[in-house]
């Protein structure tokens, strides 16, 4: 306990010491804990950025902060732990000073009945009864004595209580101390005490007693000395232990420590507190020390109080944690109601039809585009399998063979494949399928998705944009001949013009009566004109010519398959438009014939959609379209391919057959009436033939010859 | 009626061989033509005639035979500027179109051509057509050449003169237009004598038909 003996010094209450302290200690602890803190904090967040990810730093970050309040939590327990241990003391403190108040008392007390023994008793019998009656009254006094002036023994009587101590000394002589005593006593002209000295009684026992001389004096005089002994060791246990001894020890000491008497209980006791006060007693000094043995402040009970502080602390943390969690699950909730009310809308208001298939092929899932695009109602197609009831009663096995090998894991091309669907009403509309896989969350094949596009729409579109397209292009060439013919005329009445002027100039010369003489050389000269401008015009017809042959030589050699191939597109493009189905069928080893591929690819397409035209009416169910191209007749110079073009439409009346191939004659609204004819042309150009005849039982076949490419030798 | 000798044929044609023909067959019909190979050409000519001191109008009967489709400035083009000049009107302007540009030749009918004749044309009967464009040519040459005269002639008389002459084409007698003008009655008839006198004419009706022909 130095330091609260230190402070104690200073002449503080005790009691404000450890809350001073504490409050100085607390707040140097605080501000070195915030600095450590800070430093500590900047010191890791720069060392971990630098070695460690983010997450390990925070961790790190948790385990110091964690180790700071425990040390903040000890350093409590510790202060409190003080801070009771002051209390102790501060009590201990109070009672020595009250022990030494009472000793003061009782000592005064002693004092005055010893001059009342002195006043009524002056006669050598009553003082010693009286003396003895004394003596049994204060057990602190071991003898009583009476001396004269000149310290001589007048009358003594010892303690009956007790063995006397003095008879091995007779004490006829006067002890020093109390000698002492008493010259001081005479001086004070009063009561007086000698230093403690210790008294042997033989076989190495003795006591520590001290004298009080009292001076005797009558009337004014002074006339002896009463001179008292004390035990000190009685003093104690008579005056203090009763009130005081039941706690701690009490114990007279020399200044130096030296312990001269002691009472009270010595309990057993982890701590010892101190508490020493001096006894200040007229002619002498001494030391009243007080022990208080004390068990060590519960450790326990500050424990439980830190305890209860940090789990406070904790539950608060925790109640902040657990409120931010629920509001960071609630904004979570909400995100993914957002979302999922979102998915819901994109789902519904999505035009491409969606479907779900398990791995059995049955849907399980199609969204509301699907349902409106094929008519029936999602509780209708939910859980349904093969045959599908959108799908077309005659397309049953070819549907029903592709799914097969879908659900045997065989993925459909990435861009999509076109199918035809068919309503609730029965009508029928192409889609377009995009399927994947459907990969559930644990990465395994549920089944297939599939995204459908209604694309008839488009198909109208494309085909409205290809009819105009022809439209146009038609239009082109017509403009063009309308061009060619404009620019040959203007080239051909140039000549023409004149021709005529000089054939008419002539006749005017010669008509004329008064001609001049030299009319016949005018006449000559206009006729060589005449003839200069007809070769002009001639060689204009001639240009025209060496158009048409340089068509000749882009004449080449191609495979039958590649002329049909070519128009493929096209056909199947109007085909579909019109529902009809086109065969193609190539003879084998057909050899490549010599042609004009433009031309003749055109003269192809044109019987083609002659042949779809013709079918393009409501009687006509089964309508069928053939491509074929086979050998021809041939003779050791040449040899022919024939290609031919059959329908099985209404076929032709007799009356339209004759005028098939007369230009500009047509059956069609919007036809020029030009198709046949040059197709004719073109044939022919090309040395082959173009016929036509009905086909049994119903419709027309057209077929034109194409001469077989001569291989260069 | 035109003269032959005071009247050209202008031709406009790209094509030397339709103008060259052109040429020789009105040569045979006793008709003088110049030739122009494009209209720039054309109008380069009536330039110079202007910048040589002629008049803005020609003084000579005339006709235009003018070829449709031209590289360069086009028939059309030219007739437009023609007719925004008024030689047009003073030259009657035949076209010459391939069968293609009928349409645009009809038009051009409608706004003021002449005539417009078909290549290969028959071509006396575009001789023929030319001479009636040359004849009105004259015609309106003369006309033109009349109102002139007329309008010096007009410039001559004074104030005083054209006051009378203007009461007098009313018919008013001497007298009312001597109280009228404020005048005596004999001067009057000075003032009518000098008017009929500058203006040549016999009588008052010869003086009125004069008078509303420049009206």
């Amino acid at each position: 306990m130095k330091e609260a003996g230190r402070v104690n010094n200073q002449g503080m209450p005790p009691h404000w010491t450890p809350l001073t302290l504490s409050r100085h200690r607390l707040r140097g602890l605080w501000a070195m804990a915030r600095q450590h803190l800070r430093s500590g904090l900047v010191h890791w967040q720069a060392t971990l950025d630098a070695a460690l990810p983010w997450g390990s730093g925070r961790h790190t970050l948790w385990v110091t902060l964690i180790g700071l309040v425990l040390a903040v939590l000890v350093t409590l327990v510790w202060l409190a732990g003080r801070y009771e241990a002051s209390q102790v003391q501060a009590e201990l403190e109070r009672d020595t000073t009250d022990a030494v108040s009472d000793l003061r008392g009782s000592l005064s007390r002693q004092v005055q009945v010893l001059q009342a023994l002195q006043t009524q008793h002056a006669t050598p019998g009553t003082w010693h009864t009286e003396a003895v009656n004394l003596l049994r009254d204060n057990r602190d006094w071991l003898r009583i004595e009476t001396r004269d002036l000149q310290n001589h023994l007048l009358a003594f009587a010892d303690s009956p209580l007790r063995a006397p101590s003095f008879e091995h000394n007779s004490r006829t002589d006067m002890v020093n101390e109390a000698l002492q005593a008493c010259l001081r006593a005479q001086r004070f002209n009063g009561p007086a005490y000698s230093g403690s000295y210790y008294l042997p009684l033989g076989e190495g026992q003795g006591m520590e007693v001290m004298e009080l001389c009292l001076p005797q004096t009558q009337g004014g005089t002074l006339r002896g000395f009463t001179v008292v002994t004390y035990s000190l060791q009685e003093l104690l246990t008579e005056r203090l232990a009763p009130t005081f001894g039941r706690r701690n020890e009490l114990s007279f000491t020399e200044a130096d420590g030296t312990r001269l008497a002691s009472a009270g209980t010595q309990r057993r006791g982890r701590r010892v507190f101190t508490a020493q006060q001096l006894v200040d007693l007229p002619g002498t000094t001494m030391v009243l020390r007080m022990d208080g043995r004390r068990g060590e402040p519960d450790l326990f009970p500050n424990v439980l109080t830190a305890l209860v502080t940090a789990m406070s602390i904790a539950l608060i943390t925790v109640m902040v944690l657990l409120a931010k969690d629920s509001r960071r699950r609630l904004k979570a909730e909400r995100d993914l109601a957002e979302a999922l009310a979102f998915r819901k809308a994109m789902e519904d208001s999505l035009v491409t039809g969606l479907r779900a298939r398990d791995l059995q092929g049955r849907i399980t899932y199609v969204n509301p585009a699907f349902c409106q695009m094929v008519g029936f109602d999602a509780s209708a197609l939910i859980g349904r399998n093969a045959p599908m009831p959108y799908w077309p009663p005659e397309m049953v096995d070819e549907y029903q063979q592709r799914q097969a090998i879908r659900l045997a894991g065989n993925a459909p091309p990435r861009e999509g494949f076109e199918s035809v669907f068919m309503r609730q009403d029965g009508t029928r509309f192409p889609v377009l399928i995009i399927e994947a896989p459907l990969i559930s969350a644990q990465g395994e094949q549920t089944g297939w998705m599939g995204a459908m596009l209604d694309i008839s729409e488009q198909r109208r579109v494309e085909e409205l944009s290809r009819a105009s397209q022809e439209r146009l292009q038609a239009t082109a060439r017509l403009a063009t001949v309308g061009e060619m013919a404009s620019l040959l005329s203007h080239e051909l009445n140039q000549p023409l013009a004149a021709i005529a002027s000089y054939a008419n100039g002539s006749l005017n010369l010669l008509k004329d009566p008064e001609a001049v003489p030299q009319t016949l050389d005018d006449v000559h000269m206009a006729l060589r004109r005449i003839a200069e401008q007809a070769g002009r015009a001639g060689r204009v017809i001639n240009s025209v010519h060496d158009f048409v042959r340089r068509r000749d030589q882009a004449r080449e050699a191609v495979a039958p398959q590649a002329l049909l191939d070519a128009i493929a597109p096209l056909v199947n493009l109007q085909a579909r438009k019109l529902r009809v189905k086109v065969h193609t069928r190539i003879d084998p080893k057909l050899p490549p014939v010599w042609c004009d591929r433009t031309m003749v690819e055109q003269v192809l397409l044109n019987l083609a959609r002659n042949g779809m035209q013709a079918m393009d009416h409501p009687e006509c169910s089964e309508r069928v379209l053939v491509l074929q191209a086979k050998r021809g007749a041939s003779n050791e110079r040449q040899s022919w391919v024939e290609l031919a073009v059959t329908d099985v439409g209404a076929g032709i009346d007799p009356e339209v057959a004759d005028q098939l191939f007369t230009p500009f004659f047509t059956t069609k609204a919007e036809g020029m009436g030009l198709g046949l004819s040059l197709c004719r042309t073109v044939v022919e150009q090309h040395g082959g033939h173009l016929a036509f005849e009905p086909q049994q039982p119903k419709g027309t076949v057209f077929r034109f010859t194409l001469p077989v490419a001569q291989v260069t030798p | 009626m035109y003269s032959p000798q005071d009247s050209t044929v202008y031709i406009v044609d790209d094509d030397v061989s339709v103008r060259e023909g052109m040429a020789w067959l009105l040569r045979t019909r006793r008709l003088l033509s110049d030739s122009f190979d494009s209209a720039e050409a054309f109008l380069e000519m009536l330039q110079r005639n202007l910048e040589l001191g002629g008049q803005p109008l020609p003084q000579q009967a005339g006709c235009i035979l003018l070829d449709v489709r031209m590289p360069g400035m086009s028939g059309l083009a030219l007739f437009e500027q023609l007719l925004a000049n008024g030689i047009a009107q003073a030259w009657p302007v035949i076209f010459l179109t391939g069968h293609a540009d009928v349409p645009t030749a009809v038009d051009s009918v409608k706004r003021g051509a002449f005539d417009f004749c078909e290549k290969p044309f028959s071509d006396n009967a575009l001789v023929d057509r030319v001479e009636q464009a040359l004849n009105l040519s004259q015609e309106r040459l003369d006309e033109r050449l009349q109102k002139g005269l007329l309008q010096s002639r007009l410039n001559e008389l004074t104030e005083r003169e054209r006051d009378v002459m203007r009461l007098v084409v009313e018919g008013l007698p001497n007298k009312l237009i001597a109280d009228q003008l404020d005048i005596s009655v004999r001067t009057v008839e000075v003032h009518r004598s000098r008017v009929f006198d500058k203006m040549d004419v016999k009588s008052a009706v010869e003086l009125a038909n004069l008078l509303r022909m420049l009206a």
